[in-house]
């Protein structure tokens, strides 16, 4: 599974990063687990006000990612 | 309805000179120009601004502010475009134009416009200074600009 990243996020780790999809496993989970593997990007993969996005779409903390070749972290927006 | 993301700086006049020329008989255009800063809130002073964008997201935004415009005030034409990628103080970061059968309705199409780019359009903006980076979020005078135009009044 493809992990894209934006703004503060996108300094932080890169346009994108590929992890192993794991069954069953929900967007808060991936949060830990990402936050696990890139402790400095950490509090950021946490907050709440960073959110998540597959295919176009916000998604909630328990949408299961099964299936899903790409999520997106989106933090706050800056405006234009 | 005219939107656009440009990707490199943009002559504003011509973006003016092209939104009037398409334009019928209209009375009123109200244009916009919105300028990066050459200092930040703090003072220092900025050397560039990057804005990132998402791939479809960040037109999308700016389509829906688009749409919601012409749904709201009498106009008759509307054009945003707004810049990406890194951009030097001084260069023009957001045209808005709106035009219009009488001002008011242009007055206010590009007032509500410019409110909701603050805090609705899909950008991550960082200012880079020689003190360092860091990434802006909108401050709490955008949202009460943005809520200005909320459709529900706040219960008294």
């Amino acid at each position: 599974m493809r992990i894209g990243f934006f703004g503060r996020l996108r300094d932080a780790l890169g346009d994108e990063r590929e992890v192993a999809g794991e069954a069953g496993e929900t967007v808060s989970r991936l949060r830990i687990r990402l936050a696990g593997l890139h402790p400095r990007a950490a509090p950021d993969l946490l907050s709440p006000r960073v959110r998540a996005c597959v295919a176009d779409e916000i998604v909630d903390e328990d949408f299961l990612l099964g299936g899903h070749e790409r999520v997106e972290f989106l933090p706050p927006l800056s405006g234009g | 309805m005219g939107v656009r993301l440009a990707g490199e700086p943009f002559a504003a006049e011509r973006e003016l000179a092209q939104f009037t020329a398409g334009l019928a008989g209209e009375g009123a255009v109200m244009s916009f120009l919105g300028i990066a800063r050459d200092r930040t809130t703090d003072g220092e002073k900025v050397e560039r601004l990057v804005l990132d964008h998402h791939p479809r997201l960040t037109l999308r935004s700016l389509n829906e502010i688009a749409a919601a415009a012409h749904e709201r005030f009498a106009i008759s034409a509307l054009r945003i475009v707004h810049r990406s990628g890194l951009v030097a103080p001084g260069e023009t970061i957001v045209f808005v134009a709106a035009a219009a059968a009488h001002r008011r309705a242009a007055f206010e199409a590009v007032d509500y416009v410019t409110d909701r780019l603050k805090t609705d359009a899909v950008f991550w903006k960082r200012e880079d200074t020689a003190a360092g980076a860091h990434w802006i979020e909108p401050r709490d005078e955008d949202y009460s600009a943005r809520e200005r135009w909320s459709e529900t009044p706040c219960p008294e």
